[in-house]
């Protein structure tokens, strides 16, 4: 897949992981690059433009073994924003899944 | 690459930030070089799968550029925005250099006709200084209406410029959020 727009996914995946449970940054970067490539390095600028941009808070959690982890939750900003996106993320596999099935079935 | 060099390149090329926000920054990568160790992976391993510190650390600076535009909209504020946006890869060389280009020709344009017309008067008068036979009240009529017209020009150019940059920012901002960066190639 082109590289140039996959970075608006990465946001959708970030902020849909933490619809239903808080969840701290390691956890969610594991969970993405199980299933799609990526540099995990770029989630954590992502995570801090949209905690600037208020669609989630952060706070610190002691940990029994290990660090301190830093958990991330959704305030009802993200979750508004998160279901626009999903929305749009829907309309727009739509348009090109037809398009697919047109081009390749009709030929 | 191992943890301690991963976290000395990520920490030098963010000179630029201020140190609170470096320091949080660095505190995240490792948070997450220990919750990969205890997991069994190497610091190599780690450091891999993260990918380029200078590439983080440029998507780091082009979001801090922007809120410092959006904080406030300086000339400087909006260079730096700009080129660190432009250093997000090639792409962007193209889609915002163009763009802010023209944008820029066009208000500079506006401003210095608009100065230029308010200057009018005084050029006559320099004018008739070096040669006082070429003096007529047309000129002067003109130049002193010119003067007015300027003055609107400049009007203008103060709110089309201000509406420009907001959309520029905007436009950078999108910028930040869907090109490049991210997904690896593969």
């Amino acid at each position: 897949m082109n590289i140039q727009f996959k970075k608006g996914v990465l946001e959708i995946c970030v902020l849909a992981l933490l619809d239903k449970k808080d969840r701290y940054g390691y956890e969610l970067v594991q969970k993405i690059s199980d299933r799609i490539a990526i540099s995990e390095g770029s989630v954590y600028p992502l995570l801090r433009r949209l905690a600037k941009e208020k669609y989630f808070t952060t706070y610190l959690k002691e940990s029994t073994e290990g660090p301190s982890r830093k958990y991330y939750r959704l305030t009802e900003d993200g979750r508004k924003y998160l279901y626009q996106l999903i929305d749009e993320w829907h309309e727009f596999t739509k348009g090109v899944n037809q398009i697919i099935e047109e081009g390749v079935t009709d030929e | 690459m191992n943890k301690q060099q991963f976290i000395n390149k990520l920490t030098e090329s963010l000179q630029r930030l201020p140190a609170n926000d470096r320091t949080d920054i660095v505190h995240d990568f490792e948070e997450h070089f220990e919750f990969g160790l205890q997991e069994g992976k190497s610091e190599e391993e780690i450091a891999a799968s993260l990918g380029s510190p200078a590439q983080i650390s440029k998507e780091l600076l082009a979001s801090y550029h922007l809120d410092q535009v959006d904080e406030k909209t300086s000339a400087g504020n909006m260079f730096r925005a700009v080129w660190a946006v432009l250093g997000l890869g090639f792409f962007n060389l193209v889609i915002v250099l163009g763009p802010f280009i023209a944008l820029v020709g066009v208000l500079v344009g506006g401003w210095v006709s608009g100065l230029a017309f308010i200057a009018s008067p005084l050029l006559l008068a320099l004018d008739t200084l070096l040669h006082p036979q070429s003096f007529n009240w047309f000129n002067l009529f003109v130049a002193i209406g010119l003067t007015g017209l300027g003055l609107l020009v400049v009007i203008a150019m103060m709110y089309v410029t201000q509406f420009f940059m907001k959309g520029f920012v905007r436009y950078l901002h999108f910028n930040v959020r869907f090109v490049k960066g991210g997904l690896k190639d593969a």
